[in-house]
């Protein structure tokens, strides 16, 4: 099991430094820098020249990146272009509210996404399964600013229950906190509770057509006893995985709905340092997202080798 | 069950959203957003610190909650290049004089000032009793330190580049010695807050980025990068204490969010509003809608160092192909004024001039005298979607510029890329709007001289530099005046643009605020606001 560990753990941060490098390449190839951009429409080629040495960007790309790595490995991610404010104060500023909205959005993912999934599985064919599906299909299709959209015009604007966006930290004022949450978590989560509800259908479902449960049923066990012992326990281990996998796209990925519910989080960060070219904020929310997805992605492993020896052994 | 590999989509993702714009710099267009705020009615009090508040007769007070587009970059007068801050910073710091009602410059921290009759040496005495937001008094060498400091840093040294030096001459004396006449020095100092008086020890110990200390009728209390900033009441301000107990700005950058925010009674005023929403609002009682003309100006630029544009019937021909009015109607809806030069009618510089009106047989007969055969002719027109009306403008050409046989591929980018190719001369043309124009030599000499450093489109003309040269010397304000509208005419005549309407400045507040007024200088002060229940 140790070994499995390690050699996983090796993998991730493997998998950080590709990144690192890739991230780092692609911002620089593309065209425009936060000097530029900066300076905007008043452009003065002389200002230009003296604050582009004055930020290092008039070094060769190889080295600018080593001296990055060489800071990032002793914990200093460089300071934002924009701002000024150190990288790391910017993501841990942003972190939490980002990881409330993941963590929120993943469990209405979940509360929608086990009962339809595992309904729909059992009663596959008959019309439950036919609106499970209905629902799957639309909530992967439908973008998810739309459903934000909608969700405040008719909680905001029309029915005036709740506010219509923005972010408050739970630790000041829970109440308010909560009544901010509700809506970007619901946007975010049906889009990963269709998501889930699929897999979760199919997992229920292959673990149906199991030898060892069809012996069950054959049995005569009661059907709600099978379903219970024989056929969720198995198929839990890839309900997890994707779980945690949504887990991570949500850390990462919710950045429209970030926009649109003026929610201050790390994709408004790292969209608005795509923007403006300001490479040591992406640089720095890359490699955090990327840095959580793979410790998500490492800890589902776990316990999916926890749950199942065969995994750690093989 | 794959388990591995998702984050080269997070990665990928993250590049493709490269091509998507964002709030920014010194364009024209802050066009959006509103702000929640987490203050509810409290009639008064800022939730947090508020130490000075509400203690004399303010029987109105309360906390003003206003929602901003986009979050400022930082708040440093001197170096910030972000809209946003300066919705801000307008109330936390003050200039030597200040734009009035109708642009002209006005008294602000300096009293009264002289002019040598030279023209070369401007002294300015210092309002009495000013004091800084950390109660120390307002001195000459103040001011001498924050322009020095902007003529040695940054991106605003250009409005001080006539000047040979600051002196102090005393305690509440600046003189200012110019190498060259400047009319416009007063619009230079006062037309644009980065021009603010800030304490020359903040300035020495560099704190202001984080500290902002100003003179204004605003002190500064917090700023949470990508959210929020605070500010509160400075009782002392020289100007009259303000009403209101201070001012919560909220960054919503959707701008239909930030409508509903304002609507649900979240907020008190949005910065500003996208011009195909006015009709609706209009008719909405729980809404006010401040809307002025601006003296912004959008226009197509063509570019003169690519064939055939080079030549003068080709850019002429375009001017004639294009509708104008459509134009203006498909970008801003109602929000904006056809005008075929840069300023509108309520500036001083106005040059009334209709040059090429609709006339494409003109076009055609134009393109045929310069030798261009039908279909010849693709234009590469770049836009950006970080300014939407751009790239409307940008359908609307191309579809006027068919039917004289002229093709247009629009190239649509984020803004930083097309920043980039603007610099590096990689396109035939685009569309693009300037703002904050009080003074033509701002917006005329550094677009359209040979030497200016705006000109990207290569316009190159004797006429029109010996114009640029000589206003920009003269002080005589009628002379001045009608060498710009000589100027003015010969850049429209020659294509050095192709001016399209002025647009509209547009924001709006809820009923119970007063006070406020909407400017065409674009410049957000709330000294004068209060709340009503």
């Amino acid at each position: 099991m140790s070994g499995y560990v390690l050699r996983r753990v090796g993998q991730s941060l493997l998998a950080l430094l590709g990144v690192s490098i890739v991230v780092f390449a692609l911002m620089h190839l593309v065209p425009g820098d936060p000097i530029r951009t900066a300076l905007g429409t008043r452009f003065d080629q002389d200002v230009y020249e003296v604050l582009l040495a004055r930020s290092g960007l008039d070094q060769p790309i190889p080295i600018q990146y080593v001296d990055w790595l060489t800071s990032a490995l002793v914990g200093d991610l460089g300071v934002s272009f924009r701002t000024g404010q150190p990288v790391s104060d910017a993501l841990m500023q942003r972190l939490p509210a980002t990881a409330l909205l993941a963590v929120a959005a993943l469990l209405v993912g979940i509360v929608i996404a086990l009962p339809a999934g595992i309904v729909s599985a059992v009663r596959q064919g008959k019309p439950v399964d036919y609106a499970a599906n209905g629902f799957a299909q639309v909530g992967v299709s439908v973008p998810d600013f739309w459903y934000g959209i909608l969700l405040i015009l008719v909680f905001a604007q029309i029915l005036g229950w709740l506010p219509p966006s923005g972010y408050t930290s739970p630790l000041d004022d829970p109440v308010d906190a909560l009544r901010r949450l509700i809506l970007p978590a619901v946007t975010a989560g049906v889009v990963t509770g269709a998501i889930l509800t699929r897999f979760v259908r199919s997992s229920v479902l292959e673990a149906m057509s199991a030898d060892h449960v069809r012996l069950a049923r054959a049995k005569g066990m009661p059907s709600g006893y099978v379903l219970r012992h024989h056929v969720l326990r198995n198929a839990w281990i890839p309900i997890i995985t994707v779980s945690g996998l949504q887990l991570g796209t949500l850390l990462g990925g919710i950045v429209v709905v970030e926009v649109v519910f003026a929610w201050n989080g790390l994709g408004r960060l790292a969209l608005d340092a795509v923007v403006r070219r300001d490479y040591p904020v992406l640089q720095g929310a890359v490699l955090l997202i990327a840095g959580v997805f793979l410790l998500i992605n490492l800890l589902v492993d776990l316990v999916y080798a926890k749950l199942d020896p065969r995994i750690a052994a093989s | 069950m794959r388990r591995r590999s998702l984050v080269p989509i997070v990665v990928v993702a993250l590049g493709l959203a490269a091509c998507n714009g964002g709030e920014e710099v010194d364009l024209g267009d802050a066009a959006d957003d509103e702000a929640l705020d987490d203050v509810e009615d409290a009639p008064d009090d800022d939730p947090e610190d508020d130490p000075d508040a509400d203690p004399d007769e303010a029987a109105e007070g309360g906390t003003l909650r206003a929602a901003i587009g986009g979050d400022p970059d930082q708040l440093n007068p001197h170096t910030t290049t972000s809209s946003f801050a300066f919705t801000v910073l307008e109330n936390v710091y003050d200039t030597l004089v200040e734009p009035g009602d109708d642009l002209t410059m006005e008294p602000a921290l300096a009293e009264s000032w002289e002019v040598s009759d030279d023209l070369l040496t401007w002294t300015f005495e210092l309002r009495d009793g000013v004091s800084f937001h950390d109660g120390s008094e307002l001195t000459a060498d103040d001011v001498v330190a924050s322009y020095e400091f902007i003529a040695a840093e940054g991106d605003n040294a250009f409005r001080l580049d006539p000047v040979e030096s600051f002196e102090a001459v005393d305690d509440a004396t600046v003189e200012i010695s110019l190498e060259r006449p400047a009319p416009n020095l007063l619009e230079q100092l006062g037309a644009f807050k980065g021009m603010a008086i800030a304490p020359a020890e903040a300035i020495d110990a560099g704190t202001l980025d984080d500290e902002p200390v100003g003179t204004g009728p605003f002190s500064f209390v917090s700023f949470t990068p990508g959210d929020s900033v605070e500010i509160e009441r400075y009782d002392d301000y020289w100007g009259g204490t303000a009403a209101i107990d201070g001012v919560h700005f909220q960054v919503i950058p959707d701008p239909g969010v930030k409508l509903t925010n304002l609507e649900t009674g979240e907020v008190d005023w949005i910065d500003s509003v996208p011009p195909e929403q006015v009709e609706t609002l209009q008719d909405l009682d729980d809404v006010e809608v401040g809307q002025v003309a601006g003296n912004d100006y959008h226009y197509l630029a063509l570019n003169h160092e690519v064939e055939p544009f080079d030549q003068v019937e080709v850019r002429q021909a375009i001017a004639y192909a294009l509708d104008i009015a459509t134009i203006t109607e498909a970008a801003q809806f109602e929000a904006a004024t056809p005008n075929e030069t840069a300023i509108p009618e309520t500036s001083f510089w106005y040059f009334d001039h209709e040059r090429f009106g609709t006339d494409p047989d003109q076009a055609q007969q134009l393109l045929d005298e310069a030798g261009v055969e039908e279909g010849e002719i693709t234009i590469d027109l770049m836009v950006t979607n970080e300014f939407p009306e751009t790239v409307t403008a940008a359908e609307v050409i191309s579809s006027q510029l068919g039917e004289v046989g002229i093709g247009v591929d629009i190239r649509t980018e984020d803004f930083s890329t097309w920043l980039a190719d603007q610099g590096d001369g990689d396109f035939d043309g685009f569309v693009l709007s300037w703002i904050g124009n009080i003074d033509p030599d701002d917006f005329y000499y550094a677009q359209h001289h040979s030497e200016g450093i705006n000109n990207f489109q290569g316009f190159a003309d004797d006429e029109v530099d010996q114009l640029l040269d000589d206003a920009r010397e003269e002080t005589d304000e009628d002379t001045r005046k009608d060498l710009y509208d000589q100027a003015a005419e010969r850049i429209v005549d020659q294509a050095s643009y192709i001016y399209f309407y002025n647009s509209d400045i547009i924001e709006a507040w809820a009923p119970n605020v007063s006070g406020y007024e909407t400017r065409p200088d674009q410049a957000t002060r709330f000294r004068g606001v209060s709340l009503e229940d």
